[in-house]
């Protein structure tokens, strides 16, 4: 068990012999230093407690006659000062226990308001789901029931007005699809896992290529790329990143595509194509909701694919960022926090 | 032989009427009751009908929405399946949400199908042209159970 060292328990009885022959300031000193070493070192106060008896013995052996006229009081203090420093870190402690315990609270509060403010955003993710798009059949539906049952009476530009109608109908129902997803994305919690990237990237690609089976698109996955991360949010990632590099190579005489790992030990993951690409002076807009860097007319979007893939990124810890040029294609690279990697 | 009726819980007048549209323009002529909240369509289906003259107004199909006014969807859909005389009855969920817990919920008591509405008139015609199709002529219906 710890107790004090021969060394110290000599120093102890010779100051402490001194501070009762004279009670001198230095002794006192010396009494709160041993202390202070005493806690640093790991021992207890009945270690000094064992210590000082023994002090008070040897004094008393030494001189018989002492015995009578060692002044309690003086011991007491000498002992007292040797135990402040102990006595000042349960000080220490308890106010640091109080700090906890306090901030545990705000803790608590904070989660609690986190809480309460996640089922809001639940509940209101819930109504526009159900709500929103309800008023939107309506006006879709019965524009295209003019078109169907009062053709006749329309000329072109009215015939070409109702398109427009329900082009925009049509367009807010995807734009409120895509913002519940983002804000799914959000939700959802996050369930980690061994994820077969290359597989999923494969399985992605060949959804693409049976949504248009007339496209040609040449399309390279690195083989053996493995991620740990939430599969069903990855997923999701890879639909939105391999889906815009699709579309933007939409216009390209030989469209390509490439999924892998960059080499080194911080490896990141990247989607390449050499489609419309982007000026690298509007980069920071890429991944902000609704943003878009091409009109409507170029290509068709909602400007909130790569928020998600930045919220899933973000999620897992990663980072995302990419590289562009116009006319020349662009780059999405991005970690999961769990580094990328090649079996 | 009379076709049985098709029973339509909606509580919005647009989709109702985009929906008869819908059912018209595919060519299904079964007369349609059209509810306008869940607590109609209790009534209608777990009403009295003691008169076997009366097994026509038994529907072949019931088309449920989920947000509905007084009884939900999905709480209507539970006290189809508790009834001995409706707990067959095929059932398909018609409506906006495609939220996964609103699929879950369904299928767990006991939807038959799940369809979501889509936005696009065109996509919702031929929605409901399959829907027509598989459970008023494919889909071999439950004989009716009356007491």
């Amino acid at each position: 068990m710890s107790a004090l060292s021969r060394e110290m328990q000599r120093r102890y009885s010779e100051a402490f012999a001194s501070y009762l022959a004279g009670a001198d300031e230095v002794a006192l000193h010396q009494a709160y230093e041993l202390g202070r070493k005493a806690l640093a070192d790991g021992l207890g106060v009945l270690d000094i407690a064992v210590t000082h008896h023994n002090a008070l013995d040897a004094v008393i052996e030494g001189e018989p006659a002492m015995a009578r006229s060692v002044e309690i009081a003086k011991a007491a203090e000498f002992l007292a000062e040797t135990l402040s420093p102990f006595e000042m870190s349960l000080r220490g402690y308890r106010d640091t226990n109080d700090q906890l315990i306090a901030m545990n609270e705000t803790l608590g509060q904070a989660r609690a308001a986190a809480e309460a403010a996640n089922r809001e955003l639940e509940a209101f993710s819930y109504s526009v789901a159900h709500d929103l798009r309800a008023p939107l059949r309506g006006v879709d539906g019965f524009s295209q029931a003019l078109l169907e049952d009062y053709a006749d009476r329309l000329d072109d530009e009215g015939r070409g007005y109702l398109k427009h109608v329900r082009e925009s109908a049509q367009r807010m129902g995807r734009l409120i699809d895509d913002l519940l997803a983002l804000s799914r994305v959000t939700r959802s919690q996050l369930d980690r896992a061994q994820v077969d990237l290359s597989g999923l990237a494969q399985n992605v690609a060949a959804q693409l290529q049976k949504a248009q089976p007339g496209r040609q698109v040449e399309i390279v996955i690195a083989a053996g790329m493995f991620a740990d991360g939430d599969a069903r949010l990855l997923r999701i990632a890879l639909e939105n990143l391999l889906g815009n590099a699709w579309k933007f190579t939409g216009k390209r005489a030989e469209p390509r595509i490439e999924v892998g790992v960059t080499s080194g030990d911080d490896g990141a993951f990247f989607v390449r194509d050499n489609g419309a690409g982007f000026d690298m002076a509007y980069a920071s807009k890429l991944f902000g909701a609704f943003q878009r860097l091409h009109s409507t007319d170029e290509f068709e979007g909602t400007g909130i694919g790569l928020a998600t893939v930045q919220r899933i990124v973000n999620r897992h810890g990663g980072r995302i960022w990419a590289i562009g040029e116009v006319d020349r294609g662009a780059t999405f690279y991005f970690t999961l926090g769990g580094g990328a990697r090649r079996a | 032989m009379s076709k049985r009726v098709i029973l339509l819980v909606e509580d919005n007048p647009s989709d109702e009427a985009l929906t008869l549209r819908a059912f018209a323009k595919n060519n299904i002529r079964n007369d349609v009751v059209v509810v306008r909240d869940g607590a109609e369509a209790l009534d209608y289906l777990l009403g009295c009908r003691n008169d076997p003259a009366d097994l026509r107004a038994m529907p072949q199909l019931v088309l449920l929405d989920l947000n509905l006014p007084k009884v939900d969807g999905l709480e209507v859909l539970r006290r189809i399946r508790a009834d001995e005389r409706t707990r067959l009855l095929p059932v398909v969920i018609l409506t906006s949400s495609g939220e996964e817990r609103d699929i879950v919920e369904g299928y767990g008591l006991g939807a038959n199908s799940f369809v979501r509405k889509p936005v696009d008139f065109v996509q919702f015609t031929e929605a409901v042209r399959q829907l027509g199709l598989y459970w008023l002529i494919v889909n071999e219906p439950p004989p009716v159970i009356w007491h």
